[in-house]
């Protein structure tokens, strides 16, 4: 039964959705029963409002890092309901944010669909009470794991929906949408992720008594999903194993230019080592690609990577020769929202929730994901169910072409303060330009209230 | 003629600033008073939007009788009302800035070219005799204003108590934009005429055929490369008097591409960021590491020709804002938005050869932070203050050697150190579409990438 109008529900939740747990599913199930498409049914906003009156409280690295570097039951209990009052404020905050786009644009089924998924994990998040013992906090994880989970499919999905709500929504305000809602999901899934690896850490050292007393990860460099000495040479090297073995497979005996990493090979940084994979192998793909279909010879020249330290921060240069970056796309190289090639954007997207469940399942067959290659024992393993959706987007074979790795590496490297810049010498080749922060000790750079009132 | 021969040394020269007697610049030129009401009038009437086209559509050169007068016609319906606009400009400025005696000067200057056309006012041009004078006109004020920049940098120095950072870059964005435009509305006209034919009869002199590649001012075949290798020797040969060792420039790419340019705007825009290079490069302790210069011509493809044809569908001034996506993500602090007097600028012809993009690599060290943040500033230099008192004192010990180096299209000495390059450089790239944009590796060195687009094929 659908309900539609604006009828006020006592309990919302169970319009379009038939329980929270499949993707995307009921929502195409509920509207192949009815063609018309209709936006969200209305709620009462005052619980809403409440939500969106609280002030986010932004974290840094570094304070993830010192919080989970001495863990005891106290600390865990405080991180356990730092989040409990952080990922309901923040997705209020997003779910405001979407009420607020014009009413056309909530009929679209993606977006819709987004819309019905961050409502449910608010409604589910409101409601946990406070975190007292070890057992509340594994209740809790479970209610985090299965959000983590159930969200997969919002980026492809936001992706879609933004292509195609062109009409009634200018494309500087989808960028805007887009980089505000995706700002937000790296930030509740950092919260997220990283609260439910220090409470695998803080169970894995009670569980081995002769451990540490201090309770510290067993490998030092890593305190929940951050990983302190992340490589910047290992890393690369990894990224260009994986992009080259894309590219064989999906272009057959072609020569595949090879990555040539020469500057300050020593540097480390602190960082989530799924996030700089993702943009690294993005900016690797990208560059591999536009070698390869070139097609210019049969040695192609390498892709040069430098890595740049300074007391402060960290710049990665990857530059090639891959012909530059066509002039009609040059404009809208950071959009998510138009662009000569949209349809086919669209038309690729639509593959993306599949690939993502596809990858879920892999990660419940084989526990070692490739993005675990670095850590000498095991990390974490809640961090691969989590890091599932990037590293699905990673392996995308490289026909399936988003239109999205851009912009969204860029807000990955600007997450953490960071920044992404892309120059490109047309008919030659291209340099990209990432620079991350050494400290880990700027805020996360979130969209607030104000700038989003302020559009 | 001796005003001629001089403006004719004046349009041929490469680098070295060109300085006649300023006896000679009265001699044979009439004024006429310039009055407020005058300004006022000629500054009411909006800025003409001109195209390169308007510039090139005389004629080919050697230029007829009747195409010369057609080009100096042009020339003077649209020269003094840009005068006009730019002594409103100045007048805007804080009376203790302009009352400044170098600030005072430029703003005489610009008061007397617009007294030498004002005899022309409701005139039209008829006669080569009469075109003769007019070309004086146009070369009289070539050389007044040859180094307005480096004198109104020393006043804006002194004056820097009595006015903020960001209003200078206000005014000077604008001004200095408007001035490459003025210059070469006024170079061009100058250069048709020695290219003409009733010119070539006069003198008896037979241009050569090395000049066929050039329309007034307007280089169709100039090959980046050799003004890299240029800017190369004269650069490192100061730096080997000042330093004692000169950097290598190692060029990659395609260093045989030719694009249609001016000369000397590039001259000057290279000139500036080899400096930069080199003298970084030096400092850094590594001159042993060549200069890598990548020179890669934008394909004329399918693209490109569609881009084309949806520009002049669209009208001329489609091309600019295309051109800003030359350099892609300009570095933030580079703020590459065209400022208010971007109408001022010429446009490129409609079918704007596709272009080259320069990138300069040097292992300099990079840029702090902190400079970055001002690398766009008007008077902004890493060079010390000492330097800085020298110039702004009256006494200079004579042009050092790196100072003649910025003479040339900036005109004028002592420009080293002042902190003009970046922008100027950026103001003379872009005046076509094309850009610089900034990348620093701090800790290793610096990209630069030059884009230019080419000024345009005439038919």
């Amino acid at each position: 039964m659908r309900v539609t109008g604006w009828a006020p529900v006592a309990s919302p939740g169970l319009l379009m959705l038939r329980g929270p747990h499949r993707k995307g599913n009921a929502v195409a199930a509920a509207t192949s029963r009815s063609p018309q498409y209709v936006a969200p049914p209305w709620r009462p906003s005052s619980i809403l409002d409440e939500w969106v009156q609280r002030e986010v409280r932004p974290i840094s690295l570094r304070q993830l890092t010192f919080f989970g570097r001495t863990l005891t039951q106290d600390r865990l209990i405080q991180g356990a309901n730092y989040a409990r009052l952080e990922l309901p404020t923040r997705i209020a905050h997003r779910l405001r944010n979407m009420q607020t786009l014009p009413y056309s644009a909530l009929k679209n089924r993606h977006i819709a669909h987004v819309y019905e998924l961050y409502y449910t994990a608010f409604e589910r998040f409101r409601k946990v009470p406070e975190v007292r013992t070890l057992e509340d906090n594994d209740k809790y994880c479970e209610v985090l794991v299965q959000c983590l989970q159930e969200h997969l499919s919002v980026i492809p999905s936001l992706g879609m929906g933004v292509l195609e709500i062109q009409d009634s929504v200018s494309s500087e305000e989808c960028d805007r949408f887009m980089t505000t809602l995706l700002r937000s999901r790296i930030s509740r899934r950092v919260i997220a992720e990283q609260h439910l690896a220090l409470t695998e850490t803080f169970h894995s050292a009670w569980h081995f008594p002769n451990a540490k007393k201090s309770a510290m990860a067993p490998e030092d460099d890593f305190v929940g999903e951050i990983f302190l000495k992340c490589s910047a040479k290992e890393i690369i090297e990894t990224c260009a194993a994986t992009a080259t073995e894309l590219m064989s497979k999906a272009y057959g005996p072609v020569a595949i230019p090879r990555v040539a990493i020469k500057g300050h090979l020593d540097t480390t940084f602190p960082y989530i080592p799924s996030h700089i994979e993702y943009i690294i192998g993005e900016l690797l793909r990208n560059s591999m690609q536009g070698v390869i279909e070139q097609r210019q010879s049969s040695s192609p020249k390498p892709i040069e990577v430098l890595i740049c330290e300074a007391a402060q921060s960290v710049i990665i240069r990857v530059s090639d020769q891959g012909g530059g970056i066509d002039r009609a796309i040059l404009p809208y190289l950071w959009s998510f929202a138009k662009g000569p090639r949209r349809n086919m954007r669209l038309q690729n997207l639509e593959q993306v929730p599949k690939l993502a469940g596809t990858m879920q399942e892999l990660r419940w067959a084989d526990s070692t994901g490739p993005d675990r290659s670095h850590s000498p024992g095991s990390g974490p393993s809640s961090g691969e169910k989590s890091g599932s959706s990037l590293t699905a987007l990673s392996s995308r074979p490289p026909d399936l072409r988003l239109g999205m790795g851009l912009p969204m590496s860029k807000i990955y490297a600007e997450y953490w303060a960071g920044s992404l810049e892309v120059h490109s010498l047309e008919g030659y080749g291209v340099d990209a330009f990432l620079q991350i922060s050494k400290l880990g000790n700027r805020n996360e750079v979130l969209s607030t209230r104000a700038t989003m009132d302020a559009v | 003629m001796l005003i001629l021969a001089a403006a004719r040394a004046a349009t041929r020269r490469h680098g070295g600033a060109h300085l006649v007697g300023r006896a000679n610049k009265k001699r044979g030129i009439q004024t006429a008073t310039v009055t407020d009401g005058a300004i006022q009038q000629l500054a009411s009437k909006p800025l003409h939007a001109l195209t390169l086209a308007d510039l090139c559509s005389h004629g080919r050169p050697p230029l007829s009788t009747e195409q010369l007068l057609k080009s100096a016609n042009f020339t003077l319906s649209i020269l003094p009302s840009r005068l006009a606009h730019r002594i409103q400009s100045l007048r805007a400025l804080p009376y203790i800035v302009v009352a400044n005696p170098n600030v005072s000067q430029i703003h005489n200057n610009y008061v007397h070219s617009l007294s030498t056309l004002l005899p022309y006012a409701e005139r039209h041009i008829e006669t080569l005799q009469d075109e003769i004078k007019f070309t004086e006109v146009m070369a009289d004020l070539v050389e007044t204003h040859s180094n307005t920049i480096a004198v109104l940098a020393r006043g804006f120095l002194e004056a820097r108590k009595y006015i903020s950072a960001e209003q200078i870059t206000r005014f000077l964005d604008e001004h200095l934009r408007a001035r490459i435009g003025t210059r070469l509305i006024a170079e061009q006209h100058i250069a048709l005429h020695f290219s003409s034919k009733a010119h070539a009869e006069l003198s008896d002199h037979h241009e050569t055929t090395e000049q066929s590649s050039y329309i007034g001012v307007i280089d169709t075949a100039l090959k980046p490369a050799e003004i890299i290798r240029r800017c190369e020797a004269t650069v490192g040969e100061i730096c080997e008097l000042k330093y004692g060792v000169r950097p290598t420039v190692v060029l990659s790419g395609d260093p045989e591409t030719t694009i249609a340019h001016i000369p000397m705007h590039l001259e000057y825009i290279l000139t500036e960021l080899l400096k930069n290079s080199f003298r970084a490069t030096i400092e850094a302790g590594m001159e042993k590491e060549p200069i890598d210069i990548t020179i890669a011509p934008a394909p004329e493809n399918e693209d490109w020709r569609a881009e084309q044809k949806r520009a002049m569908e669209k009208g001329s001034s489609a091309i600019n804002s295309v051109a800003d996506h030359d350099t892609s993500t300009a570095d933030a602090a580079s703020n590459t938005k065209l400022p208010p007097g971007a109408s001022a600028n010429i446009q490129p012809l409609d079918c704007s050869s596709p272009g080259v993009t320069i990138r300069i690599r040097d292992r300099g060290g990079g840029i702090s932070p902190e400079n970055h943040t001002k690398l766009w500033e008007y008077g902004f230099t890493t060079f010390n203050e000492d330097e800085i008192n020298d110039k702004t004192s009256g006494t200079d010990a004579g042009p050092s050697a790196l100072d003649m180096l910025s003479a040339g299209a900036a005109g004028g000495s002592s420009l080293a150190g002042l902190g003009y390059g970046l922008p100027l450089g950026r103001a003379y790239a872009g005046y076509f579409g094309g850009g610089i944009a900034v990348q620093s590796l701090f800790g290793w060195g610096t990209d630069v990438y030059l884009s230019l687009r080419g000024v345009g094929k005439i038919n």
